[in-house]
Formats: C-alpha cells, structure tokens, sequence
C-alpha cells in the first residue's frame, strides 16, 4: 500500500494530510493560493515530501491516490468568472430562474438581513436575461407531450444565443425528469448544427442528466451551476494532473463530492464539489467514531468567521430534506447537510441600545484581516479571540504554537471602550459575556441541526474540530446537553484527514410519484413495477459508471433511500428501504410501516396520518465501492498521571465571575500521552489548539492521541421530565 | 356557570397589547440576570424557528406549503412574546383565541385547560381574518402550572362556504362562510379526538387538507412544549415565565424609542376599494397615523360604513394585525416581533365601519380591507421615516389580491379545493436608491415561495401555460417597482374544475406609487371557454402566447368565447382546455419616471422588463429601437418639454379644487360609500338589505 494523499482547500490555508504504510501519517498546512490554487497546492505536496523524507518525484511515485476537495468551482460562483452560458428552457417559463421560486432572495442570507424587508435584494444572475429562450414544447405531469417539439423552432432559437456570444448551453424543460425526450433532441439537434469537429462546437448540459428531480427552479439551477464552473474546474485539473505528472504521479486525480464520496476527477459533475471540505471533516468524524465508540456524532470546525455543524446518525452521512443552497442558488443536488453559521474567533461583540443596551455576538466578523484587535493588524472592534484572551484562555506568547503572537493589551483595550464602560462591567466581565453569549448560539443553532432532524441530542457525541473548537466546545456542549467530546488528533486539518481515507461513491437519484397507500381507494398499490423498474434504472446507471473506473459489480454496495410524505405534504422524509426490489403489495405496506415509525419518531405519532394516502416521491441509490479502510497509528497507553514535563505552570483564567482570575493548570499536549487524565480546569497547548477543560469536565487521551472530554458533573445535566406520551 | 354567553366576546378582543404585569410574572424578574436573558431570547427565537419549520413540512395547503406560516410562543395570559415568521399578523393576532381559552375555558370545569389538550379556532372574530385562517394551541404545563401557550396559525385553502376555495364573494353573512369555531377543544390527554377531526373533515371539501394542516400544527407545537420544558427544567418555571414577560417589555421600550426618534407629524393616507365581492362599488378606508413623542395612533375616521350583506369587511384587530406585518418587516425589522410594539401604538375605529364590523356581518374578503389598509400604512410609514432614514422610505409592495381560486377532483381521483401560489410572486415597492425585487413574495407573508410549476401541476389536474414576469404589473418611476408575474392556466387530465378568483384592484390601481412615482395597474381576469389552446399545442405551427402581454396581442392565435371578468371572479365549472389568464401585479414606483437613468430604462428594455411604449411615454427616452442606443441630447431635450409641459398644465391650488369638488363618481358605484366624498358625513346611508344574516 502506498500513499493516500487528502488536500482540502480553504479561505485562509491550504490543508493537506498524507495516510502510508505501517499507520505513518503526516500533515501541513500551507496559505491557500488565491490567484491560483495549484501554486499553494503543489507546495503542501513539497512539504509532505519533505515531512516523509523522499523527494517529491519518489513520494509521488509511490502514492496511490490523490484526493482532492476544491473550492475553485465555487469560488467561480461567488466571484462570477465562469463562462456566458445560454439557457434554453420551455417557452412560457423564460423567467423561472429569475423569479427563483420568489423567494431567491432571501436564500443563502442571514436572518437579519431577511428580516430587513425595506433593503432585500435579488443575488446577480449567472445567465442575463437576454440568454434565455424559451422554445415551444410541453410535457404534462405524467410525462405525455403535449405541444411537440418544432426543430425549426429550436435552430432559430439556439442560432440567437449562439449570436449573442454563447459559449455554451444548458437545456432544462418542464417535466424533462419524468420525460427527457425533448432535451435529447435539443441536444441532437445542437450537436448537428455544431458538430463536436468544428471549432464552433459547444458544450450541452441536460437538466434531466445533471438532476433528474422535480422542481424546475433547483433542478435548472443545478444544471446551470454544473455547467457554469464545468470549465473552470476541468481547467483546474487539468493542469492539477499534469503537473502532478510532470512531478511522478501517474494515476488520475481524485475528487472529494459533497455527498460523501469521491469519484476521479474525469467521471465527476463539477456541483457535486460545492462544499466538500466540512463533509469531508464529517467523514472523517464518521470513520474515527467507528474507532471510538461514537455512532452517534455532531460534527462541529470552528473557525475564525463561521461555525460548520454536521450530524452523524447510527454512522451514517445522510443528505437529509434540506435544500443545498450553492452562493445565493437553490439547487436540488444529493449533498451531505454542513450548516454554517456567522461565529467563530473572530465575531464581533457589539451592543444593541435598542434593546436596552443587550449584547449581541455577530454575526458581523472581523474575518482574518483586520481580524481580532489582539492580532495587532488594525482590529477595531472586539471579538471572540479578544475576549478568550482577556479571560487567560489563549497565552500570547503560544498561541498556535507560538507562531501568531497576541496582544492581550489591544484585547482588553477594545472591550473596555466598546463593551465594559458602556454596560458598567469590569473587562474581565464583558469579556466573560461575549464568550458566552457566542457558546449559547453555538449551542442552540447545534441543538436545533440535531432536534430537526428528529435525533435526541444527548445520546450524540461531539467531534470539536477547528481551530477554536477544543477551546469553546466544553461550553457550548453544555446547551446541547452533550456529556462527551472528541477534539480529533488532526481536527486542525481535519478536511484533509476525511478526504485521504475517503471511498469512492456516487449517489443516482429521480423523482417519481407512487401512492403506495392510496387515499381513494384505501388500498395498497398493487403495481410493483412501477418501483422496481425506476430502481434497476438507478442501479444500471450506477454498474456502467463504476465499471468505466474499473470497478466490478461485486465490489459495490447499494443502499436504496426513499423520499415519503402523506399525502399531499409537500416536504419529504427519507426512509432506507430494507430491499432494492419488491415482491408484493405486502412489501409496499413494510415501506408505508417504515415511514410511519420514522414519522411518528420526528414528529410524534399524533401527526400521522396514513388514512390521507402514503407516497413515494423520490429514489436515492447509493453505490459504493467496498476497500478496506486506512489503519490509523496507535500509541502505547501511558499512566493517568502527566509526566511532570508535561505541566508548564500555571496562568490565572477567569473562569466565572463569583470566582474571579483562579490559577490554573497549563499542560503541554505535545508532552501528554495516551492513557493521561486531566481534571478541570485546566488548559492544555497544542501547537493547533487550545483545549479548555472547565471544572467539571475530565481530559484524557486516547490511544489516537484524541483528546477524549468528559462531563463528569452529570448530574448538572437533568434529563428533561416526562410529558404525556411524548417520552 | 360558564363564563360564555355563547356570543361573541367583545372585550377579549380588545386585549392586543401586553396584560397587565402578573404578581407571578413580577417577582420571576427578580431572578433573570442579563446574560441569561440574551441567551434566553437567542433560544426562543430558534425553538419557534423549529415550531415554523415543521409546521411548514407537515402541512398540507398552498398557503402551508409555501410558507405562509405564523408560529408563535405565547405567556400564560396568551401575550405573544416570540414569533418566528413571515406572516405576523396571524401570529399577533393569535394571542387573541389564547386570551379567550384562558378566559373562558380555564376555569370551565366541562372544558378546562389541562397538560395534553389542543384548541382549535378558526371564528374570523377571534383570528381576525377569515374563516379560511385556522389556528391550534396548546398549553405548556410543568407540573400542574401553566409556563406559556405555543401555537400556529395558517391559512387553509377550503373551509366548506357556499363557494370553494375558501373566499365567498357573495356571501350576504358569516352564514356563508361554511366552519367558523371560536376555540375548541379538539384534543386531551396527547390524542386529537377523532369524532372531532371527522366532523372538520365532513364539512371540508379537501378533507385531507383539512386534517393534515391540522396535524401539521399539533405537531409542530408538540415539539416546541417539548423544547420549552426542557428549558424549564434547566432554568426552572419561574425563569421562563419571567423571561417571557419580560421580552414584551424591553420590546415596548423599545419601540417607544424607536418612534420618539422620528419627527412629530400627521401622515394621511386615505385608500380606495373598487369591489365588494363580486360587484363593483366604491369604498374608502382612509387612513391618518398621527406620530407624537414615543407613540403612534392609528386613525381610521372617514373610511366607509360596514357592508350589511357584502363580505367585505374587517374586523378591528384584523387591520392591527396586519399594521403588525408593516411595524415587523419594515418599520421595526430590528426588533423582536411580538405584540409588545403595540405598547407604543393607540388606534381609533369608527362604529359600524367596514374596517370595525360588527355582529355578523361576512369578513370573508377582510384579507382585502386589511392589506389595502397595510398599503396606507406603508405609504405613511415611508413618510414618516424619509427624513431619518431614507433608505427605509420604500413603495408599497402589491397590496390588491390576485388569487386564483380551484376546487374538483384531481388527476388521482382525489378531491382538492385550493388557491394556486402566485399571490406569493408580487412585486415589492420602488426605494429611495434601487427598483423594488421583481417577483419578491407577498408583503404579507414575507420569504414566501410561489412553488415550481412541477409541484403545482403534480396533484392539481391544470396545466400552466406560462409563468413569466409581467412587464405590465409594476409602478414606474425613478426607482421602479419590482415586477408581478402572469400565469395562464389550462385545465387539464379531468373532465372539469371549478375556478374562479380573488382580489381587488381591477377598476384601478390597488397599489400607489410613492413621492411622484406612478401606480401599479389595475388587474383582471381572461377566460376562454371552449378554447382551442389544445389544438394549437398539438399542432405547435404558430407561437402561443407566453405571457400576458403575448395574451393581449392581436397575434393571438387563441380561439373560443373570450370573457373579461373582475379579478373577484366566482368561481364556475371551466371544461377540460379551457384557459385562465391572471396576473399578479408588481410594487409601487418610486419617484418621478422622467427622473428615471436612461440606461436603466434601456436595461429593463433590453431584458423584457419594460415596454417600448413605456420607454418612450411614460420615461421619455429617446433611443434607436434596433440597437437600443441612447440619444441622450435627445433624451435630456425630450424630458426638459415634458416638464414645460407640466408646468404649462399647473393651476394654482384653489382653482384646482373648485374644478374637482364638481366631480362625483357615477352614483351606482356609491351606494356602499357612504356619503361622498366622506363617508362619515353622512353614516349608513346605505339600505340594510331587506333580510339580513340571510
């Protein structure tokens, strides 16, 4: 076995985590390269070479897989560089994309600025108006034409785009997921008229290809993303894999998707990379939490402007009934949830005097520059940071290592003139409110990710990942009523980690409505075709590609999900169907079961109601290929007491107020092994983070060298009493 | 004895603002440090966050579906202190059916309010609306006391009236309207009661519907009292019950304070209607919002006099409530919304006015009375806060009502009676610095969706034959409104559905521009019967229209009996391809057109946002209509004899008035006016109908 490469791009650095033989693992960190992402992606595969001893051609001869979470497509999103595209959609329906549903203004925005009516506006379109046709064609809801296509029609039509200087098309007709004959013909008809031999040739992405779901606002935005940061990301891989080449890798370059898989970089749709870092994080989390004990995890990475949260049940990553917003678009793609909200290190304390002087945390951060006032380049405004540093949480002179050195003075300065004085509190105080203000919405925004889902968030464990994660996380556990804590080994490149030791998976969906349990006629359907062949379709889809990576039919796994509702419920829930293909009418009542209990689980059984009818709406195949997973390095158990090297000293905190600044424990995490125990309060150093252990909470280390926290004051955390027969 | 005298109780709505502080609620503020109550207001606003999410999911209705969705926590004495929505109103005005239940029912001993029980309301009196906005609460008990109320409120698309869909244009009393409960209780012990849901559902023609959406908020408020007593049992009763009281009052502070920091001034808005339901007639709500020190008074004197057999009227609390949309969204979007903002407001409603009605009179169009009044209320509000904050001096978004209207049985064989979700597609109003949102929501149901097509044809039995921007739906003006979208619809898998519409603004504007901008047009309906709108698709030889405007061209190559009806259309029995043509309209301009930048103008041009003729008539632009090129001399010259013509048209103010006092309305459009030109000068001079409460 060789080497398993994972490099996950992000705003500030550039991760990169390298898995060998014998449990070697190495890590890096390097700036992320803005102007060009291969500059600072080729220097973190210098730097592992280096770490690993070989030079860089011999260590990438001798590495089997590169995978790779880029954030180049969205950046083409957000900063709108990619191509000018044409949209040709059903005459009639011109405006779908800038209607957006109404409601596309208010997608991927804070809720207060939804809540400022006066100031909302609609996000700059990714195709002007002036690039949509409409051409005359309609299919019904069943699928039946109802207006044939006219070829006439669409030669003029595309003739117009193709003058108003399109450089490429994405074709998304009403009803084309139940029936994409006309967007084939479109596309035949394109590719006659500009054949792929001709300089003039131009690139045709289907809707019905790209996301063959119902909803034509996601389901065209999806297509237009894909095709939108196509190019700009095959142009990334391309000279990503050629100078990989050039440097002795030989094989083809892999990509992290967002729904938990990776596929090579030539069998992958470009919107399937939005966002894959976090879910990488959240596979990692996964797979660790196989290694100890968690199940059942909350994946948390909190940075310096946002807080990504993400849940794992039962040890799975499901793409739940959420709607993935890419920049300001809806789209309909199977990706994993992470949400983000706007806190982290470097939130902005502020006080609102309208509301009686209240303190408020964010969501307004002073990002990486200017950042926090104690980084010394300009802040202004206090922060999170400011405030950890103020309470004694953070040392200035080891911070990260010692690599970043902070000004403690700038820290309470600003929180003395901007928040102290005017609330009458001491420094120490408003520093102390601003942290804990920021742990309760962390908390609560956790809490809910949990509860809407429908799990109860006390029997989850929490992975703290990020850079302030281990510093914040025994705080804002406690408002999600959490007992236990994984702050990983790597949790400061934990995208990385997740992407080198990712499988290779690809989720084929479709929309198709069956009333399984039928509300006329009170029955079950008797029509078991109309599941199993939309199924063997998926599952056909899913042999052919993984065949064309080299993949055999028995190496793959599928998991078929289900999107049920009652009735005419407009929302879905999903439901894993115990078998790919049913046998009878029974096998639709075991289905109709299935959903009820998961219903009656998340929304109490007094909400059901299967008299109204039981539908399936969508089919979710999951194909992945089984390899055997990546051992991790194990470390010798050491006494639970700390080798006396390991206690730096120690360094007065304010932990609360009643108590003021209490000398406090400092350890040395590089100096801690396996097996040690440390009772709170205490802080412990990393060169990564800072792990604040608050009285009542336990440190130990595992065998990973993981730092495991505890809550060994349990009986703080009640359990809530019965009500009714809602326990 | 039971404190009913099965009538309506008429002082229980009077109680919108704050109760009285209880000794209970006082002595819980003792114990509340700040921090706790930041984090305290942070948590509740994500629990009611949650209680609106799943009531959204679960339900069932269009409204429901797209997120017309009020959920709301409440104290024990039924204040709402937390809301989490786009459509306050319900939410303000549900604390109304809660102060009934606590009034009446707590003490009932053959009622009683218990742990497990659920209430339901749907009585306009109590809801504020109409009978199609339904509600469910449930009381939040730790132990056996009683921490707070949780509940939502949405509008159902059917509630059994004489018509479908759950309007009644013609309806002469409440009798009409079909279900109409003052707070019931319809479950106990954590389990609906199933003879109950049976009765709803018997009296309902999309029955699912009926008790899916009624699930959908039992559930939603299950989850909610869970979270809530989670809390309570981290923080104890008495924290939660103070903090709740105390949310209402630092709301009313500040909102005091808010209002003390504008200019003091008497702002007039008198609003014109132009439908009754289904006839045309003329009626008034005239508006004054009078701004003095820290509070607001909202005057309704000289609107028209209540409707004895017509069904447009409002209650009172019904126009409050939807003052509340206008104070939550625009006018204090960065306060929490709850009903202690109303501790800064006083309001003054004329006797026996159609915004004041009495007895049982039908309020089935009040949604109408009520969203023309929210209109006045934007127009002053945007002069109230211009000069300390022009940016939030905004037009009014679309405030008619265009909604069409469908019941029958769908391609299932299930029946389904509803509204379709384009009423969620309007335009919002111009702005001091940009054009209002094309296609932004509803204003009274802000970030609401106006659904795919798919979603919509997917279990109801038409088929859309467009859904685009209507160029012809906004206000223009030197910001222009957003624009509203037009539909065309074609029944389609059934032998026939029964469809028909509701609204206002047909005769003219519904929606004014502001500071010199133009209004919104009027809106209306197009049927074809018997249409050939299939025929033509099949054949696909000539182009179909694919918007309103392609609609009304002469090369429309739709044959069939073509009709022009009111935008309040009863609803009829239309055949397997018959058309509908409606659109809902756009926001109000802003500013003077001509003030407009000409490239903007060209843009709009460019994009099919506006017309040529509205580019050349009404913003004066001079531009070479191939190449869209700007004359600009030409244009600056053009705009300068516009504005020499206007002056030439001057007339000082008096001469003015001497010519317009002379003008009346045809009479036969007055008869529900009152006396012209106001209406109070003469009250009721309408006839009471010859057989009331028919």
């Amino acid at each position: 076995m060789g080497f398993n490469i994972g490099i996950d791009i992000g705003g500030t650095f550039t991760d990169c985590f390298v898995t060998g033989d014998s449990g070697l693992i190495l890590a890096c960190k390097t700036p992320t390269t803005h102007y060009d992402l291969s500059v600072g992606f080729m220097k973190g595969m210098r730097e592992l070479a280096r770490l690993s001893g070989k030079p860089l051609d011999v260590f990438l001869s001798e590495t089997d897989s590169v995978r790779y979470s880029t954030t180049v497509g969205t950046n083409a999103v957000i900063e709108r560089t990619g191509p000018k595209l044409g949209l040709i959609t059903t005459a009639g329906f011109e405006d779908t994309i800038f209607l957006g549903r109404a409601r596309n203004w208010a997608d991927g925005v804070s809720m207060a600025e939804m809540r400022d009516q006066a100031r909302i506006r609609k996000p700059e379109p990714l195709i002007q108006p002036d690039m949509v046709v409409g051409i005359r064609e309609r299919m019904d809801s069943a699928g039946q034409v109802l207006m044939p296509l006219s070829r006439e029609d669409v030669l003029e039509k595309v003739q117009a785009l193709v003058d108003r200087g399109a450089m490429g098309f994405v074709v998304s007709l009403l009803w084309s997921f139940m029936n994409p004959e006309h967007e084939h013909m479109v596309k035949e008809i394109i590719e006659e008229e500009y054949p792929e031999d001709y300089l003039g040739s131009l690139p045709v992405v289907l809707s019905s290809d790209v996301s063959a779901k119902s909803g034509e606002y996601p389901r065209t935005m999806t297509a237009i993303v894909n095709a939108y940061i196509h190019g700009v990301m095959a142009d990334e891989i391309n000279k990503l894999s050629n100078e990989l080449r050039d440097s002795g890798f030989k094989r083809p370059i892999t990509l992290v998707h967002n729904t938990g898989g990776t596929k090579k970089a030539s069998r992958t749709r470009a919107v399937l990379t939005h966002n894959a870092g976090p879910v990488a994080g959240m596979y990692g989390a996964a797979f660790q939490g196989r290694s100890t004990g968690d199940q059942n995890i909350v994946f948390t990475d909190m940075g310096g402007t946002s807080f990504d949260i993400g849940v794992i049940a039962n040890g799975e990553m499901k793409s739940h009934d959420f709607i993935p917003v890419i920049d300001r678009w809806r789209t309909n793609i199977p990706a994993v949830e992470v949400k983000s909200i706007g806190a982290g290190g470097g939130s902005i304390a502020w006080i609102n005097k309208l509301m009686g002087n209240a303190l408020e945390v964010g969501p307004q951060s002073a990002g990486s520059m200017p950042g926090p006032a104690c980084y010394d380049q300009g802040g202004a405004e206090p922060t999170v940071t400011d405030a950890d540093l103020v309470l004694g949480f953070y040392n200035p002179d080891n911070y990260l290592g010692g690599k970043m050195l902070l000004d403690p003075d700038l820290a309470a300065e600003v929180i003395e003139k901007k928040i102290a004085r005017p609330l009458g509190l001491s420094v120490a105080e408003a520093a102390w409110r601003i942290r804990r203000l920021v742990d309760a919405q962390m908390g609560q925004e956790t809490f809910n990710e949990v509860a809407l889902k429908g799990h109860d968030p006390r029997i989850f464990s929490l992975y703290a990942c990020g850079g302030a994660g281990a510093a914040h996380a025994c705080d804002f556990a406690g408002y999600i009523g959490i007992k236990r804590i994984v702050a990983p080994f790597s949790s400061s490149v934990y995208g990385a980690f997740g992407a080198s030791i990712m499988k290779i998976k690809e989720v084929w969906e479709r929309s198709r409505s069956l009333k399984i349990f039928q509300w006329a006629r009170q029955k079950y359907l008797d029509d078991i075709e109309s599941f199993n062949r939309p199924v063997r379709e998926l599952k056909e889809l899913a042999i052919r590609d993984l065949r064309l990576e080299g993949y055999d039919e028995r190496q793959i796994k599928f998991t078929l999900e289900l999107d049920m509702r009652y009735g005419s419920q407009y929302n879905l829930t999903k439901v894993t169907s115990p078998r790919l293909e049913i046998a009878s009418a029974d096998d639709f009542r075991e289905l109709c079961e299935l959903f009820m209990a998961r219903y009656a689980e998340i929304y109490s059984a007094e909400a059901g109601f299967p008299q109204g009818g039981v539908n399936i709406e969508g089919f979710f195949l999951t194909a992945e290929v089984m390899t055997e997973d990546p051992r991790l390095p194990v470390e010798k158990s050491a006494p639970a007491t700390p080798e006396s090297q390991a206690h730096k000293g120690k360094r007065a905190v304010f932990w609360e107020p009643k108590e003021g600044y209490v000398d406090t424990d400092i350890y040395d995490w590089t100096a801690l092994h396996p097996g040690n125990m440390i009772a709170g309060p205490a802080i412990i150093e990393s060169p990564q983070t800072t792990f604040v252990i608050p009285k009542g909470w336990q440190f130990s280390m595992d065998t990973f060298r993981n730092g495991i926290l505890e809550r060994t004051d349990v009986a703080v955390a009640k359990q809530p009493e019965r009500i009714g027969s809602l326990s | 004895m039971t404190s009913s005298y099965y009538g309506r109780d008429e002082e229980v709505v009077q109680r919108l603002r704050p109760e009285p502080m209880t000794a209970e609620e006082e002595a819980a503020q003792a114990g509340i440090e700040d921090i706790d109550f930041d984090i305290f207001r942070h948590k509740m606003h994500m629990i009611a966050l949650e209680g609106k999410e799943t009531t959204m999911k679960l339900g069932a209705s269009t409204a429901m579906r797209w997120g017309d969705v009020a959920f709301g926590i409440f104290t024990a004495q039924g204040d709402l202190a937390i809301c989490a929505t786009g459509i306050y109103h319900h939410a303000v005005l549900g604390q109304i059916p809660i102060k009934y239940i606590v009034k009446h029912w707590r003490d009932e001993p053959s009622v009683g309010v218990r742990d497990g029980d659920a209430f339901f309301y749907n009585d306009p009196f109590y809801g504020g609306v109409h009978a199609a906005d339904m509600g469910l609460a449930i009381p939040v008990f730790a132990g056996n006391r009683l921490i707070c109320f949780v509940g939502a409120a949405v509008h159902t698309g059917e509630c059994g009236g004489t018509e479908p869909g759950g309007t009644v244009q013609n309806a002469k009393s409440k009798y009409y309207e079909g279900l109409q409960m003052p707070p019931i209780k319809v479950g106990e012990k954590y389990a609906l009661r199933e003879d109950l849901l049976n009765m709803f559902a018997a009296m309902n023609r999309d029955p699912r519907t009926m008790i899916l959406d009624l699930k959908a908020r039992l559930a939603a408020a299950r989850i909610v009292q869970r979270r809530i007593l989670a809390l309570v049992n981290e923080k104890g009763a008495d924290f939660v019950i103070g903090a709740l009281r105390r949310v209402l009052k630092v709301t009313g502070e500040a909102a005091r304070q808010k209002i003390a920091a504008l200019n003091d001034g008497v702002y007039r808005q008198p609003r014109f209607l132009d439908m009754v339901g289904s006839e045309p007639g003329l009626t008034r709500i005239n508006l004054t919002v009078i701004k003095k020190g820290d509070r607001l008074t909202l005057d309704l004197t000289g609107s028209s006099p209540m409707l004895h057999d017509k069904p447009l009227n409002s209650f009172f609390q019904g126009l409050i409530g939807l003052a509340m949309v206008y104070f939550c969204g625009w006018f204090f979007h960065d306060l929490p919304a709850n009903n202690g903002l109303l501790e800064a407001v006083d309001w003054k409603f004329p006797d026996d006015s159609l915004v004041n009605a009495k007895g049982e009179v039908s309020t089935s169009l009040a949604p109408v009375v009520q969203s023309y009044f929210a209109h006045a209320m934007f127009l002053c509000g945007a002069r109230m806060v211009y000069s300390s904050d022009p940016k939030r001096a905004v037009a009014a978004w679309f405030s008619g009502f265009a909604i069409p209207i469908y019941a029958g049985v769908n391609q299932a064989g299930e029946p389904v009676a509803d509204i379709t979700p384009e009423i969620n597609a309007t335009g919002a109003g111009g702005r001091s610095d940009m054009d209002g949102v094309d296609g932004a929501g509803a204003f009274f149901a802000t970030v609401s969706d106006c659904s795919d097509v798919e979603a919509t044809e997917a279990d109801r039995p038409v088929v859309y034959l467009f859904r685009n921007f209507f160029n012809g739906s906004y206000g223009h003006g030197k910001y222009r409104g957003g624009a509203g979208a037009g539909i065309g619809l074609m029944v389609h898998h059934v032998p026939w559905l029964a469809m028909g519409s509701m609204g206002a603004g047909a005769h003219f504007p519904s929606t004014l521009g502001l500071f010199g901008g133009n209004a919104v047009p009027p809106t209306f309906v197009q049927t074809v019967d018997g249409s050939n709108m299939k025929a033509l698709m099949r054949a696909n030889d000539s182009p179909i229209a694919r918007s309103l405007a392609e609609v009304y061209s002469a090369m429309n190559p739709e044959q069939g009996e073509r009709k022009f009806n009111d935008i309040d259309m009863v609803v009829r029995p239309r055949l397997n391809g018959d058309t509908s043509y409606i659109s809902v309209s756009g926001g109000g301009g802003y500013g003077d057109p001509i003030e407009r930048e000409p490239a903007a103008v060209l843009r709009d041009l460019k994009f099919g946002r506006t017309t040529a003729w509205a580019a050349q008539n009404i913003y004066h632009v001079v531009y070479d209509p191939d190449s869209l090129r700007l004359d600009e001399a030409a244009t600056t010259a053009r705009r300068q004899e516009v504005r020499q013509h206007r002056i030439a048209r001057g007339r000082p103010y008096d001469e003015f008035m001497a010519e317009w006092r002379k003008l009346t309305p045809p009479k036969d459009i007055l008869k529900y006016y009152g006396s012209y030109p106001d209406p109070e000068a003469g009250f009721a001079p309408q006839a009471l109908p010859k057989a009331v409460n028919m």
